[in-house]
């Protein structure tokens, strides 16, 4: 079986054996990271981002601001950076040539490159990749909350993560999803990104998206499946929490609203940056790396706020070459309830515009919250009675994020003890 | 559009409701769930997500309050069926 990634590339996996890991790692000077820069060495690691194989470099993050190219002309829209003060480099008496052991929560994970030390104005950074300096947005904030200075270099992973029930059914690395694939005998793959429990708007997207993806196949067999690609990464007070998530997508396979062999759940660890149309790129490059061929972009694709125009995570499509991306957007308007057609129905299809009730996502939460089931036709049974569940199981009591969740939820990977 | 806080009536608040005499006041949206929206003015709602910090008001779709704990949806719904009325924020309010 062939990998090939984004750009042609093929997937790399920057993995060490244990043993030749606890060697590599002796002597190398420790850099405590937080959890964004683990998992995207995670990514990184396992070729969720080929052609990647470290953070970028100066050269990269130009292109990717200026051009939405990686200084080898492959494209890219999003900076993926590794940040450190100014002191941190002085104390350590890093310099380029060195490499780094990377350690979260106190376990190595990591081996860094030391290529480029450099700077990047984190204003301009911002402008050009979220097309604002305001703070409000959460991907500028991040930004500004960069430390001083980045490091541009190769990551080799020297401790991979222990995946922690329950997402360790979910995670499967590029050249594993592929495997999966091939297993099903799928052809083509459509991609559902959530961050969100599915009420039956976010089912019927699915649905429409996998019929235009499946197209003029045969129909005897089934070689087009639907894969939720869960997105999970930092949390926000508010969100659904992350089990919920997952377990209540798969919920609706298993519940039988879709067929055993059409649809698969799946996880990402990726700290969202809500870039609206240069995430969308994003979301499709990831999703290529995983071996999908098709990807559905609904209204407001990763955007906040008013920020962006609510299909500009489409129109962004047409100014990309075709052979620049191996994955093809599917564009889709919203699905809607419609009393008078007396169903869920599809907003480019049905002419009761005064008459319909669109789906928000802040009132289904807003009717979780006051713990109230909706009927089945806006909210399937099955995931509402799951929800409630995660919520004692798993969110002290809240299918929402709190503090508590916070600091005291179960992790998502862990490492291992490794001496160094 | 109004400022409006959603308080979504389930079996348990529908049957108060028509015990008060007040099951019109609830509107049908999304397939037949019933939502009583109490409205509020924008001080109201300043003070609302003063007091209540976990609350949030969705300024670009629903224009609502949301993720009001739901013991404090509770006792504004108490207080509408007391003052079979809608308009019961400022007097919901002088509590806190």
């Amino acid at each position: 079986m062939t990998y090939i990634g984004h750009g042609g590339k093929e997937i790399v996996e920057r993995v060490l054996e244990p043993e030749k890991a606890a060697e590599a790692i002796k002597g190398l000077t420790p850099v405590p990271i937080r959890g964004q820069i683990a998992r995207e060495i995670i990514d990184i690691a396992y070729g969720f981002f080929t052609p990647l194989e470290g953070f970028m470099t100066r050269a990269d993050v130009e292109g990717v601001c200026n051009e939405m190219k990686l200084a080898n002309g492959i494209l890219w829209p999003i900076p993926i950076v590794f940040d450190i003060s100014t002191e941190e480099i002085n104390e350590k008496g890093i310099k380029e040539g060195d490499k780094l052991l990377l350690t979260y929560q106190d376990k190595p994970m990591a081996i860094l490159e030391v290529e480029e030390i450099f700077t990047y104005d984190k204003q301009e950074m911002a402008l050009k990749v979220y097309g604002t300096t305001e703070d409000k947005h959460p991907g500028v904030a991040r930004t500004y909350s960069y430390k001083d200075k980045f490091i541009g270099g190769k990551i080799t992973l020297v401790n991979p993560p222990k995946i922690n029930p329950p997402f360790d059914e979910f995670f499967f690395t590029p050249k594993q999803m592929r495997q999966k694939f091939a297993e099903k005998g799928w052809q083509r793959i459509v991609a559902h990104q959530t961050r969100n429990v599915p009420h039956t708007g976010h089912e019927w997207l699915m649905k429409g998206a996998w019929l235009s993806a499946h197209g003029e196949l045969p129909v005897e067999k089934t070689v087009t499946g639907v894969l939720v690609n869960a997105i999970i990464g930092e949390k926000r007070k508010g969100d659904y929490i992350d089990e919920a998530i997952v377990l209540c997508h798969d919920v609706l396979r298993k519940a039988g609203y879709f067929r055993e062999d059409v649809h698969m759940t799946s996880i990402t660890l990726w700290d969202m940056r809500y870039a609206g149309p240069k995430e969308a790129v994003f979301h499709a490059i990831l999703r290529s790396n995983l071996g999908l061929t098709h990807h559905m972009f609904g209204r407001d694709h990763a955007g906040v706020g008013t920020y962006y125009d609510p299909y500009d995570a489409h129109r962004i499509f047409d100014q990309i070459p075709e052979d620049a991306l191996n994955i093809k957007p599917v564009r889709v308007l919203a699905w809607w309830y419609c009393p008078v057609c007396g169903e869920v129905t599809y907003s480019g299809l049905c002419g009761h515009k005064e008459q319909s009730q669109n789906f928000s996502g802040t009132l289904i939460r807003s009717i979780i919250q006051d713990g109230v089931k909706p009927p089945r036709l806006i909210f399937r049974p099955e995931v509402f009675d799951l929800i409630m569940e995660c919520a004692e199981k798993y969110g002290f009591g809240s299918a929402f994020v709190t503090d508590k969740y916070l600091k005291e939820r179960n992790p998502v990977f862990t490492l291992r003890d490794m001496k160094y | 559009m109004s400022i409006t806080i959603n308080i979504w009536i389930n079996e348990e608040r529908y049957a108060k409701l028509q015990k008060a005499g007040l099951a019109d006041m609830a509107e049908e949206v999304l397939a037949g769930l019933k939502v009583i929206k109490v409205p509020c003015t924008e001080e109201q709602k300043d003070k609302v997500l003063k007091v209540f910090p976990t609350a949030k008001y969705d300024s670009a779709t629903t224009k609502s309050i949301e993720l009001l704990p739901r013991e404090v949806k509770d006792k504004i719904f108490d207080l509408v069926v007391e003052k079979q009325s809608i308009d019961i924020m400022d007097e919901f309010l002088k509590n806190y």
